[in-house]
């Protein structure tokens, strides 16, 4: 009777658990929470990378990598898919970013990682560096399609440090002003390119001083908003190429 | 069948002597406060649980090596040559394949071996080979309860000495650096440290925060259902104050059960 018990306990959805203990984030916030951790699905040869994935992992129980060959055969719209969609390393040990009260109201310090224990290789990581204007354009054109941009996407752009894409960036964030973790990339953008008028701002002490939580962020209100928008457009005028 | 005999005696020895090597501490059945308020992850509760021995130093090199001298086991490092290591200059986070790496070379062949490291804690094993160690050795990893338990030393803090981060140093061997872009051997160490070089627990338990993240046994209230993933606990030396910051009685990481890295290890413990 007891194992009945927990068994059924451990079918709650994360939401009953939570309303155990906590006080409740709102539909919203929840809602959002849900929303950041959606990665963008590329249709370039989507159907032929999932195939040749599925080969490598017939479990999907372990980082596997498609092997040189196979990977070669790929055309660069291809590889773009399967970085997307299938990271082929070990990711750190690290903590699970459970749903917080008022996440949609809250621009975090860092934007979550795409794919819990896993990350990109080596090899993925240099091919997002070594092809940063082709894989721009495949992010804009995807984005542009979708209407959104996945968390992907998101860790791409910080990857390649595509401060180039600043502008679509800031229009497509004009649009809705939904995401705020597109806000959050332009501080990261401004933060791994040590922007001198950022690094001397209370932003950059609130979020990544010394002391700075890594869960660290700055409430989402007009001003704040506004402030981030000309930094980063700044920035993107002043940056040397 | 003299041979047979002979194996049986040489792993029954090298059992005992790599128990005898572990001291341990006793901590007895009871109720006991684990977790946070506000921390869905592992909130704060009231646990019940059995006596158990706890570890009072992580698994070192030596006692690991016996375990591999005994039963001749090959971890999923040395059979996936996938293997993650660090070198400074890396961004935060970032980690580098190296297909050498497994416990003799934990941060692959061109880093150097462990020969002068004997005593530091073993590294670069996943969760799988921890269990093995464990089943051979007549011990298993703590619930995830039990190492909080055993880490808060009676403290109900984030930190068993309060709630200071700063006093980390007297305690841990931790990342002292801002960043992972140049290396930081300020607290004598820039990898892992010998176990008990730094100071104890309140109960005498050494290194619970920092040296190596310990794996540990159980589900948290994230898992989802049917998850395979595995926890450790405690920070390593990799983590500082803006990355990672999980040397505390607290935070429970997540990491696949195949996954090997150097800065993860564990410590055992026994029924009492």
């Amino acid at each position: 009777m007891k194992f009945l018990f927990l068994g059924l306990l451990s079918l709650l959805p994360f939401r009953t658990l939570l309303a155990q203990e906590y006080p409740m984030p709102s539909k919203e916030s929840m809602a959002y929470h849900e929303a950041r951790f959606r990665k963008s699905i590329p249709p370039y040869g989507l159907a032929k990378v999932k195939e040749m994935i599925a080969k490598i992992q017939p479990d999907a129980d372990e980082a596997e990598a498609l092997s040189s060959r196979d990977y070669l055969s790929l055309s660069l719209r291809e590889k773009f898919t399967y970085h997307m969609i299938h990271p082929e390393t070990y990711a750190q040990n690290c903590d699970a970013v459970p749903p917080v009260m008022d996440e949609n109201k809250k621009i975090f310090s860092r934007i979550p990682s795409s794919f819990g224990d896993f990350i990109w290789s080596k090899r993925q990581a240099d091919f997002l560096v070594e092809n940063k204007d082709s894989v721009c354009a495949l992010i804009k054109e995807s984005a542009l399609r979708s209407k959104r941009i996945g968390c992907n996407y998101k860790e791409a752009i910080l990857e390649m440090n595509a401060v180039e894409m600043i502008p679509f960036l800031v229009d497509f964030y004009n649009r809705d002003k939904k995401d705020l973790d597109l806000l959050t990339v332009f501080l990261q953008l401004m933060e791994q390119n040590k922007y001198e008028p950022f690094m001397k701002s209370a932003s950059w002490k609130k979020l990544y001083s010394e002391n700075a939580s890594y869960e660290a962020y700055l409430d989402y209100n007009s001003a704040n908003e506004a402030l981030i928008l000309q930094r980063v457009t700044d920035f993107y005028k002043n940056y040397k190429r | 069948m003299k041979y047979l005999l002979g194996m049986a005696m040489l792993l029954i020895v090298a059992t005992v002597a790599a128990q005898d090597s572990l001291r341990f501490i006793a901590v007895p059945a009871g109720s006991y406060v684990v977790g946070a308020k506000n921390f869905p992850l592992n909130p704060k509760r009231t646990v019940r649980l059995a006596a158990f021995r706890i570890a009072v130093t992580e698994v070192t090199n030596a006692q690991f090596a016996a375990f591999v001298q005994a039963t001749g086991y090959v971890t999923d490092a040395q059979r996936r040559h996938n293997a993650m290591v660090f070198e400074p200059g890396l961004k935060e986070f970032r980690w580098l394949e190296d297909s050498t790496a497994y416990w003799e070379y934990p941060n692959g062949v061109s880093r150097g071996d462990i020969s002068a490291k004997m005593d530091h804690p073993v590294t670069c094993i996943s969760f799988a080979d921890a269990q093995a160690y464990c089943n051979w050795s007549g011990c298993r990893l703590p619930t995830l309860d039990e190492w909080e338990v055993a880490a808060r030393a009676g403290s109900d803090t984030r930190y068993f000495w309060g709630g200071d981060r700063d006093a980390i140093t007297a305690y841990a061997n931790v990342w002292l650096g801002h960043d992972h872009l140049s290396a930081d051997t300020a607290d004598g160490y820039m990898y892992t440290a010998p176990v008990a070089h730094f100071k104890p627990n309140p109960w005498g338990l050494y290194d619970v925060y920092g040296n190596v993240f310990e794996f540990c046994e159980g589900r948290t209230a994230l898992d989802k259902p049917n998850s395979t993933q595995a926890h450790a606990r405690g920070g390593s030396w990799w983590c500082s104050k803006n990355s990672c910051s999980f040397f505390n009685s607290v935070d429970i990481g997540n990491i696949h059960r195949h996954a090997s890295f150097s800065n993860l290890g564990f410590r055992v413990v026994k029924a009492n």
